[in-house]
C-alpha cells in the first residue's frame, strides 16, 4: 500500500509539474501588446514598453548593443533590429523560454527574509532554499552577515508577484486571501448541502414512486434546467425582500454572518439536488439487489436496512468523490462569488487569464492541478477505507 | 423688466438650492464600481489606470485639484505662480501638512523635497518601470536625460545599484532634473524645456505627487513599489481602513488632516465592488447605495411607467471627460490584414466623400444607446473635450471651435445634420470617385469585440444610421467581431475603416488633444497608431493635414497670451473638422437615480481630481428630476 501511495504521489507530481510547465509555455507564445491595458497601449512610449516587458521576465536587455540599440559605429544593432528596414535596434531581446521556466522553478525555493516586526526585507537578496539548507548544515552564513538580530528567513514557495488584479502582490498572499474568503462560504455549503443532500435522497428512495419522490425528482430536474443565473436573481430579489437580508456579501457589516446566507443559499441548490439525485439512483440500485430482499424477507424493520445496509453500501460511489469536493471549497464558485461580490477563488483564474496576470495564472492553475490530482488520490483511498473489499494493489479488483 | 425677471428666477434657484443644501445630507456615503474596474495598486507613482486614480486621489494630496467648474484650486499649494512667462512655475506649499498612516498616527512632517523624491521616483528607470515618465520627460528640463541616465546605469550596474539613487542636494537627480526645492520655504520650483502656459494643471496629476523620502527608508524601494493600504502613508482627506479586494474598500475622514476646518468630508466613503450595474440598481433599492447608473433597460422601465416609485428620481448625469469621435483609418488593409483596401484608401481621401459622412450621418439612434431619454444630450461638434480649457474670461475652449464652425448644441434638432449638403457631397463624390476607379457601395469595415452583446446591437444600430442616412448604394457598414485584443486583432494589421474611440485629456490645453493627430509627428497617436495618415499618399488629403500640422505649430507657440493661444488652436481644430479629418461623435451621458447634487462634485474634464469625496452636497433621499435641474441652472448661474 505505502509503495502504491508513494508511486501515485510520484505520478501526480510529474503531472502537475507538466500541466503547469505547458501553461507557463502556452502563455509565453501570446504577443506582447496583450501584456499592456488598451490605456497602456495609447499612453505608453516603446521604451516604456519595453521596460515593463523586461520586469515581466518577458525580456532581457541586449548584450550586443547594451540597450542602445546601436552599435558603436552608430549602425542598427543587428540582433535586436525588429525588421531590416529599421534603422535602429530596440535595444532589448526576447529571454529564452525555457530559461524562464527554469527561473520560475528556482524562485519557488526561493528563501523570503523578514525583520523583527515582520515585514519583509528587500534589501537582502534572498537564496535558494538548497544552497540555505546546504551552507546552514556546513556552517556557512547563507546571507553573508547581512542578517540582523531578530530577522528571520523562510521558505515561501514563492510564485511570483501578480502583474495586473493585485500588482506587485505575492500571487501566494492573493492565493491564500481568496482562498479564506471562498472556503468560509463553500464548506458551509458543502456541509449543508451533504447532509440535506443524503437525507432527501434517502427519503425519496425510501418512498419511491410517491409524492416526496416526485417533488424531490422536480426540484432537481428544475435546478438543472433553470439557467444558475436565474434563480440567483430571484433568491438574492425574495431573500431581500422577504426576509430583509443583505443582498452582498460584507466582512464588516455588523451582523456578517447574515451577508453570507444568501451565498450559501444559491452555492447549496445546485450541490444538494446533486447529492439528492445520486444517493437516490445508487440507493434504488442497492434495494433492488438480493442481499436486501433477504435481509427484508428475515423481517429486520426498514430502518434498519435503509440506513445500516443500503446507505452504507450506497455512500461508497459518493465517498469517492468527497475529498475532491472538499479540496474544491478552496476553488470556491464563478457565478455566486461574482453575483453576490464574495472576494474569493471562484472569478480569480478567469480574471487573470482576461487580463494576462501570467504569474497568477500560473500559481492558480498549479493549485488547480494539484487539488484535482489529490482529490481523486484521497477519494481512492477514502473507498477502501469505507469499503474494504476494494483494493487499490493486487491482481484482482485493482483500481 | 428682464433683468428683473432674471433676477427673481436666479434668486429663487439659488433659494431652492440652499434649501437642498440645508436638508439632511449623508454623513457615510454608499458608492460602487463594477468587479472589472478594482484598484490595481495602491502606489500612486506606479499606476495610469483611471480606477486606481480614482480612489488613490483621495488620499494623497497633490499640489492643485479643481474646482466643481474645472477651475484650478489650490490645495497642499498655498499660492504658485511664473517669474518668466511659464518656462519657471514655483509653487508654494502650506504649512502644517503631515504625513500620516492608516490609523491617522503622524509619521512625517510634508515637505518640499518630498515633491523632488516622488519625481525622482517617476523618473527612475530601476524603481518605476517607466509608469508616469512620459509627461515629465516632455515638460521638465533634464528630466528625459535622468530618466535615460538611470536606464543605461540599470545595463551597466545593475538594478540594486539603481534604486539607491535619491533625490538629495548634490545627487545626480539634483543636478539634472529642473527641480528645486525648498523645505525651509516650503517652495517647490519647476523649470521647463519650453514656456508651458497650463503646466499648473500638470500639478493635479499623479506624475508630480509627493512622496516621503522616510517612506522609502522605512518600506525600502521594493517596499514601496509594492506599498499596500496597510503600510502606505496618507496626506489626503481620507485613509482606507478596510480593503477586500473585489468585495469592498472603507476610506474614513482622516483624523489629522491639515485641511479639515476648510472642506466638507463624509465620515465614511464605502465603495463596494459590483457584478453590474443591474446588481447595483436592486442594492439602490435595498437603500445600500446612495446611487446608480441606469441601463437603458431599467431606464426605460421606470421612465414609461409613471407610477414606479422612482419615476420622478431620474436625474441626467453630466457627461464623462472623454471626447468620442469616427477616426477614419486612410490606409486600411482587407481583412487578410495586408492586402491595401483601395477602394476605401481611395473613398476616405476624398474631402467630398468625407463631407458627404459629416453632414449626412444623423446619430441621433446611436446616442440613444447610451442617453434614450434625451439622445441629443450627447452630441459632439468638437476634438477637444469640453470643459478642458478655459480663456481669460472663463469661456470653454470649444465655444470658440464651435464658433469657427458656425455650430452651436440645440438639444431639440442634430445642428450638424444637413441631408441636403450631404446629398450634395455624395454627388460630387460619386462622380470623382468614379472616375477614379471606386466602385460603389464602399464596404466600411467597422469592429466590435465578440463578447459583447451591447456592442452587437449598438451596431446594429449604427448599421441602420448608415443604411437610412447615406444609402446602400453609396455605403455599407459591414461590422466585423475579434475576439480580446482590438489593438492586436484590428489596429495594428489595420482592418477597420473607422474607430469610435474616446479621448481624456491629461492636462488643459488643447495640444493635449490636438498634438494627438499632426502630420508626421512620432508623438502623436491617433495619427501613428489609428488613421496612419503618415502611409497615406492622396496629396490633397496630405495638403489638408499638413494645413492642420503647421496651424497646431503655430498655436502652440504662443506662450504668452492663454485667449490668443486658445483662439489659434480654435482656428487649428476648426481646420481639422472643416475637412472632416475625423467625425465627431459623441459623450457619455447617462441617466441615474442619486443623493449626490452632481454639480456640487469636483468636475474635472482632465486628469484625476474628479472623483474626490469632498464638498459634496448630498441628501438622505433621492433627489427628484426638477430639483436636479434646478441645481443644474443654479450651477450654470454661478
Amino acid at each position: 500500500m505505502v509503495k502504491y501511495i508513494l508511486k501515485r504521489l510520484f505520478q501526480s507530481l510529474i503531472t502537475v509539474l507538466l500541466v503547469v510547465s505547458i501553461v507557463f509555455m502556452l502563455l509565453r507564445m501570446m504577443p506582447s501588446d496583450y501584456f499592456f491595458t488598451e490605456e497602456e497601449l495609447i499612453k505608453f512610449t516603446d521604451s516604456q514598453k519595453y521596460a515593463k516587458l523586461e520586469r515581466l521576465g518577458l525580456m532581457e536587455i541586449c548584450q550586443t548593443c547594451h540597450g542602445k540599440g546601436a552599435l558603436e559605429d552608430g549602425s542598427g544593432c543587428p540582433d535586436c533590429k525588429l525588421s531590416v528596414q529599421d534603422a535602429l535596434g530596440t535595444g532589448y531581446v526576447g529571454r529564452n523560454v525555457f530559461s524562464q521556466l527554469f527561473d520560475f522553478y528556482k524562485d519557488m525555493l526561493e528563501m523570503r527574509v523578514y525583520n523583527a516586526k515582520g515585514k519583509e526585507v528587500k534589501s537582502i537578496d534572498p537564496v535558494n532554499f538548497f544552497t540555505y539548507l546546504s551552507q546552514k548544515s556546513s556552517g556557512i552564513d547563507p546571507f553573508n552577515g547581512k542578517l540582523k538580530e531578530g530577522y528571520t528567513a523562510k521558505a515561501t514557495f514563492n510564485l511570483g508577484k501578480s502583474i495586473r488584479l493585485e500588482k506587485n502582490q505575492y500571487v501566494t498572499d492573493v492565493i491564500a486571501t481568496k482562498m479564506t474568503a471562498s472556503m468560509r462560504i463553500s464548506i458551509i455549503s458543502l456541509i449543508l448541502s451533504l447532509i440535506l443532500g443524503v437525507v432527501l435522497g434517502v427519503l425519496q428512495a425510501r418512498y419511491k414512486d410517491g409524492v416526496f419522490d416526485h417533488i424531490g425528482t422536480g426540484y432537481t430536474v428544475i435546478v438543472n434546467a433553470v439557467p444558475h443565473l436565474v434563480i440567483y436573481t430571484v433568491i438574492m430579489i425574495a431573500g431581500s425582500a422577504l426576509f430583509g437580508l443583505p443582498m452582498r456579501y460584507d466582512a464588516t457589516a455588523n451582523k456578517p454572518y447574515l451577508t453570507m446566507v444568501l451565498p450559501v443559499v444559491c452555492l447549496s441548490i445546485g450541490s444538494t439536488a446533486g447529492y439528492m439525485l445520486w444517493t437516490r439512483r445508487y440507493m434504488v440500485d442497492e434495494l433492488n439487489k438480493d442481499y436486501i430482499r433477504l435481509a427484508k424477507l428475515k423481517g429486520l424493520d426498514d430502518r434498519r436496512v435503509m440506513f445500516r445496509h443500503v446507505l452504507k453500501n450506497a455512500f461508497v460511489p459518493l465517498a469517492q468523490y468527497l475529498p475532491y469536493s472538499i479540496l474544491l471549497t478552496v476553488g470556491g464558485s464563478l457565478l455566486v462569488e461574482t453575483f453576490f461580490s464574495v472576494p474569493g477563488m471562484g472569478p480569480e483564474l478567469t480574471k487573470a487569464i482576461s487580463r494576462y496576470d501570467l504569474n497568477l495564472v500560473q500559481g492558480i492553475v498549479l493549485l488547480y492541478a494539484t487539488l484535482g490530482i489529490l482529490g481523486v488520490f484521497l477519494g481512492d483511498l477514502l473507498m477502501t477505507m469505507i469499503d474494504p473489499r476494494i483494493k487499490l494493489t493486487g491482481k484482482e479488483g485493482v483500481r | 423688466m428682464k433683468k428683473l425677471l432674471s433676477l427673481v428666477l436666479a434668486l429663487i434657484m439659488v433659494l431652492s438650492v440652499a434649501s437642498f443644501a440645508s436638508a439632511d445630507e449623508l454623513t457615510n456615503l454608499n458608492t460602487y464600481e463594477t468587479q472589472a474596474r478594482e484598484l490595481e495598486t495602491w502606489n500612486i507613482h506606479y499606476s495610469q489606470a483611471a480606477a486606481d486614480l480614482n480612489v488613490l486621489c483621495n488620499l494623497i494630496d497633490g499640489l492643485l485639484t479643481n474646482d466643481n467648474h474645472g477651475n484650478l484650486k489650490l490645495n497642499a499649494a498655498k499660492a504658485y505662480e511664473t517669474p518668466d512667462g511659464g518656462k519657471t512655475w514655483v509653487f508654494t506649499l502650506n504649512e502644517g501638512m503631515t504625513w500620516f498612516n492608516k490609523d491617522g498616527e503622524v509619521q512625517a512632517d510634508v515637505l518640499a523635497s518630498d515633491w523632488a523624491t516622488g519625481l525622482e521616483w517617476v523618473l527612475n528607470y530601476a524603481k518605476n518601470d517607466s509608469y508616469n515618465a512620459s509627461m515629465p520627460m516632455e515638460m521638465i528640463a533634464g528630466a528625459e536625460e535622468y530618466y535615460n541616465y538611470t536606464k543605461e546605469l540599470t545595463e551597466s550596474e545593475g538594478a540594486e545599484a539603481v534604486k539607491e539613487l535619491t533625490a538629495e542636494a548634490g545627487s545626480k537627480f539634483a543636478e539634472t532634473v529642473g527641480i528645486a526645492v525648498d523645505d525651509e520655504a516650503g517652495t517647490i520650483t519647476y523649470t521647463l524645456i519650453d514656456a508651458l502656459p497650463y503646466f499648473p494643471s500638470v500639478a493635479t496629476y499623479n506624475c508630480l505627487y509627493p512622496l516621503s523620502a522616510s517612506l522609502i527608508e522605512e518600506l525600502g524601494v521594493d517596499g514601496y513599489r509594492d506599498v499596500t493600504w496597510e503600510d502606505m502613508w496618507y496626506s489626503g482627506a481620507y485613509t482606507v481602513t478596510y480593503f477586500e479586494n473585489q468585495n469592498q474598500k472603507v476610506l474614513t475622514k482622516s483624523p489629522n488632516y491639515w485641511n479639515d476646518a476648510n472642506c466638507k468630508r463624509f465620515d465614511t466613503v464605502t465603495i463596494k465592488m459590483v457584478e453590474s450595474v443591474a446588481v447595483a440598481y436592486q442594492l439602490f433599492q435595498a437603500g445600500e447605495l446612495d446611487h446608480v447608473s441606469l441601463d437603458q433597460a431599467t431606464l426605460q422601465d421606470i421612465y414609461n411607467n409613471e407610477s414606479h416609485p422612482y419615476h420622478n428620481n431620474l436625474v441626467e448625469a453630466r457627461p464623462t471627460k472623454y471626447s468620442y469621435q469616427m477616426h477614419l483609418v486612410y490606409n486600411k488593409n482587407l481583412e487578410d490584414g495586408t492586402t491595401p483596401d483601395d477602394n476605401w484608401n481611395k473613398a476616405v481621401a476624398n474631402e467630398n466623400f468625407r463631407k458627404s459622412l459629416y453632414y449626412g450621418l444623423d446619430l441621433t439612434d446611436y446616442f440613444a444607446r447610451t442617453n434614450s431619454i434625451n439622445p441629443l444630450s450627447c452630441q459632439n461638434f468638437c476634438y477637444t473635450g469640453n470643459g478642458v480649457a478655459f480663456t481669460s474670461d472663463g469661456k470653454d475652449y470649444t465655444s470658440l471651435v464651435r464658433a469657427e464652425l458656425g455650430l452651436d448644441y440645440d438639444y431639440e434638432k442634430y445642428a450638424r445634420v444637413d441631408p441636403e449638403k450631404a446629398a450634395e457631397y455624395k454627388a460630387k463624390a460619386i462622380e470623382e470617385l468614379t472616375a477614379a476607379g471606386v466602385t460603389f457601395p464602399v464596404t466600411a469595415d467597422y469592429y466590435i469585440s465578440g463578447a459583447s452583446t451591447v456592442a452587437a446591437e449598438t451596431a446594429k444600430v449604427l448599421e441602420n444610421i448608415f443604411s437610412t442616412c447615406l444609402g446602400d448604394d453609396y455605403v455599407v457598414l459591414k461590422t466585423n467581431t475579434y475576439i480580446s485584443s482590438l489593438a492586436n486583432e484590428v489596429r495594428v494589421p489595420r482592418k477597420a475603416s473607422f474607430f469610435i474611440n474616446g479621448w481624456g485629456a491629461d492636462f488643459a490645453d488643447p495640444i493635449n488633444f490636438l498634438g494627438q493627430e499632426t502630420y508626421n509627428d512620432t508623438a502623436a497617436y491617433y495619427s501613428n497608431a489609428y488613421s496612419n495618415i503618415n502611409d497615406a499618399t492622396d496629396e490633397n488629403l496630405i495638403a489638408a493635414y499638413k494645413e492642420f500640422t503647421d496651424l497646431v505649430v503655430a498655436a502652440k507657440a504662443i506662450t504668452n497670451d492663454i485667449d490668443a493661444r486658445y483662439a489659434a488652436f480654435a482656428k487649428a481644430e476648426a481646420c481639422f473638422i472643416n475637412h472632416v479629418l475625423t467625425i465627431p461623435c459623441s459623450y457619455e451621458v447617462a441617466w441615474e437615480l442619486t443623493k449626490i447634487n452632481n454639480y456640487s462634485k469636483v468636475y474635472s474634464m482632465y486628469g484625476m481630481q474628479s472623483y474626490r469625496y469632498v464638498d459634496w452636497e448630498t441628501s438622505t433621499e433621492p433627489y427628484t428630476t426638477e430639483q436636479a435641474a434646478a441645481q443644474a441652472a443654479a450651477y450654470a448661474a454661478e
